[in-house]
């Protein structure tokens, strides 16, 4: 087991990370700006180090800080948390040479999902289910048999596209003709190139991840999946686990063909493998090879700690649970705590002046928040987690309910009012959204919040 | 580098007489003084208290030991605040280990007193096994130099004081 680690990243997922280390008896270095002196993160850890100026590029994404804070600490391993360095090949490869342990996967895999057309390719090859597309189609007639082989509605893409040019969508074969023609003429001219493929097109998916752990020896467990469509430009706000949308088979299924596939890649650690959902079918978007934010809710329907696993697999433990050992009980939801405007999503740094988080039975707070706080402006609007668990989702929303009342944090916006506000919607209520559902309820009636 | 332990002895070179530190230190709690530096048999020896430790321990939230003389080593943080006040304090660019010495048992770049011009060489910090000058920015005398040999420094941390001329 390792004997001292450094936590390379911030705020409430570095404070997570030192808690684990803690329950493990391993000593723990923070790092930090010098716009962080003050953060809860530096303040539990055993040592810290300031490595460098405010801005992300000189401090928490600074390599050469990093590995030297190893150093001059004596760290033998690093937790890069999620963001930062998390999913960088290469500080991987230079903490290996160091001799320094890399909690996470190896290098090659980080590199490899990183990719996204590789990680794709990976997927498919694995025999993970991935969004059905065809190759290059030059004429009409084998536009259309490419077409009938993935299913309508489909969508015609540039393949030299990206940001919606060259992008045409045909609901039914007759519509197919317009929308070649007009995404081939689009791409020409965007792209100087007139290749185009086509795609599914999903109108109405989920997104639903699974969270798998593996050893890097050939074994490989699913933990089930986190349903994360509520989102707005891609940043999940809600997450729950189970979700509303599977029934038990296909939570077997679907986590089943993941674990299969960490086995045969040799996956080691903290896995997600995220993908839209439809019409009961899974595609494939990527993999996230780190700790995510959500594994909170995994945490509390397993009752396993995910930090303390990894932990225990990057140093070269075996996995010590098999498949049959892993139960799921009851429902757990997460909501983002943003120092967000609840409306507009415009970051609102500044200083906490209350700070009383909710608590009681199945209440979990994840926060290196505390009155008297200044939030700095270089990061992300992240300030907590709230986290509830209990034995159904309807008890569940009704903690949230009540949790969300408790919470008391003044002196800057945040997006509690929004989380308030979703929890009686009767779409909420009945799990019933897709992943365009926040930001089609937010944007006709902006005002009927908080 | 803020440690959060019991007081460790940084030594550059074998052990430190424990005796000395704490005669060292109950005579800075004697005198009301801040920092006392000493050298013995070819050791050099600084025992240093801040003044507002209690302050900086109680706000951390961990184990906080009660207030008592430190090295060094641990009174970093209030020094900090004290010196970074002179103009002519010269710190840290990188987290590394700083070097007084171009080589071992070589004699330091600069001394205390040392006559600097812009750019002269004050110490090297080595981090990732590369070797990084620090140069004086500016010309004057160096006033006080607050590293030891092989002592591991963070960004930003003090190095040493120049008054300019």
């Amino acid at each position: 087991m390792f004997d001292k680690i450094l936590i390379a990243n911030r705020g409430e997922i570095a404070l997570r990370i030192e808690r684990a280390c803690k329950e493990l008896g391993i000593a723990t270095v923070a790092v930090h700006s010098t716009a962080d002196a003050d953060a809860m993160h530096v303040r539990l850890a055993d040592e810290s180090v300031c490595i460098g100026a405010p801005p992300a590029r000189d401090s928490y994404l600074n390599i050469p800080a990093i590995v030297a804070a190893c150093e001059i600490t004596g760290a033998d391993a690093v937790h890069p948390g999620y963001g930062f360095l998390a999913e960088n090949a290469r500080f991987a490869e230079i903490l290996e040479e160091h001799d320094i342990a890399f909690i996470g996967p190896t290098a090659e895999h980080v590199a490899l999902m990183g990719d996204k057309i590789q990680g794709k390719e990976t997927a498919r090859k694995l025999g993970i289910p991935v969004v059905p597309g065809s190759g290059p189609v030059s004429d009409l007639a084998k536009a259309r048999r490419a077409a009938r082989d993935i299913g309508y509605p489909v969508l015609v893409k540039a393949a030299a596209g990206g940001g919606g040019r060259g992008m045409k969508l045909a609901l039914f074969e007759d519509e197919l003709e317009a929308a070649l023609s007009a995404a081939r003429h689009e791409a020409q001219a965007a792209f100087g190139d007139d290749t185009v493929y086509l795609e599914k097109y999903l109108a109405k998916p989920r997104h639903i991840e699974v969270q798998v752990l593996a050893d890097g020896l050939g074994n490989a467990i699913h933990l089930g999946e986190r349903d994360c469509s509520l989102q707005r430009r891609h940043q999940k706000l809600w997450e729950e686990a189970p979700s509303p949308a599977l029934n038990e088979n296909e939570r077997v299924q679907i986590g089943e063909t993941v674990a299969a596939a960490m086995r045969k890649l040799r996956y080691r650690g903290l896995g997600t493998v995220e993908f839209l959902y439809e019409a009961g079918a899974f595609y494939f978007i990527e993999m996230n090879t780190r700790l995510q934010v959500e594994h909170t809710i995994t945490e509390m329907i397993t009752g396993l700690d995910l930090v303390i696993e990894q932990i225990r697999i990057a140093a070269g433990a075996p996995l010590s649970l098999r498949q049959e050992d892993i139960t799921f009980n009851g429902h757990a939801i997460e909501c983002r705590i943003n120092a967000e405007n609840p409306h507009t999503f415009r970051p609102s740094p500044g200083t906490i002046t209350h700070f009383h988080p909710p608590g009681g039975l199945g209440v979990r707070v994840d926060s290196g928040a505390y009155a008297g706080y200044t939030i700095p402006p270089y990061y992300d609007s992240l300030i907590g987690k709230l986290i509830v668990h209990a034995r159904t989702r309807n008890e569940c929303l009704m903690r949230l309910k009540r949790a969300l009342g408790e919470f008391v944090l003044d002196g800057i916006e945040t997006t509690i009012p929004l989380f308030t506000s979703l929890i009686s919607e009767p779409d909420i209520v009945d799990g019933n959204y897709d992943i365009h559902w926040l930001e089609d309820h937010l944007s006709p009636n902006p005002t009927r919040l908080g | 580098m803020a440690k959060k332990e019991t007081p460790e002895m940084t030594s550059s070179g074998g052990s430190f007489d424990k005796d000395l530190i704490r005669e060292l230190a109950a005579l800075l709690e004697e005198t009301g003084l801040t920092e006392i530096e000493v050298e013995h048999e070819g050791k050099r020896l600084r025992v240093a208290r801040g003044v507002n430790l209690t302050t900086t321990l109680t706000t951390g939230a961990g184990e906080a030991s009660p207030p008592q003389p430190h090295t060094r080593e641990k009174s970093r943080g209030s020094r900090t605040e004290e010196i970074v006040i002179h103009p002519g304090t010269v710190t840290s660019p990188m987290v590394g280990t700083a070097y007084r010495s171009p080589e071992p048992g070589t004699p330091p770049f600069v001394e205390i007193g040392t006559q600097v011009t812009a750019g002269q060489t004050l110490l090297i910090i080595e981090a990732m096994k590369t070797m990084n000058q620090i140069p004086s920015p500016k010309a004057g005398t160096v006033i006080a130099i607050l590293v030891e040999d092989g002592q591991p420094v963070e960004y930003g941390e003090p190095l040493a004081v120049i008054e300019q001329r």
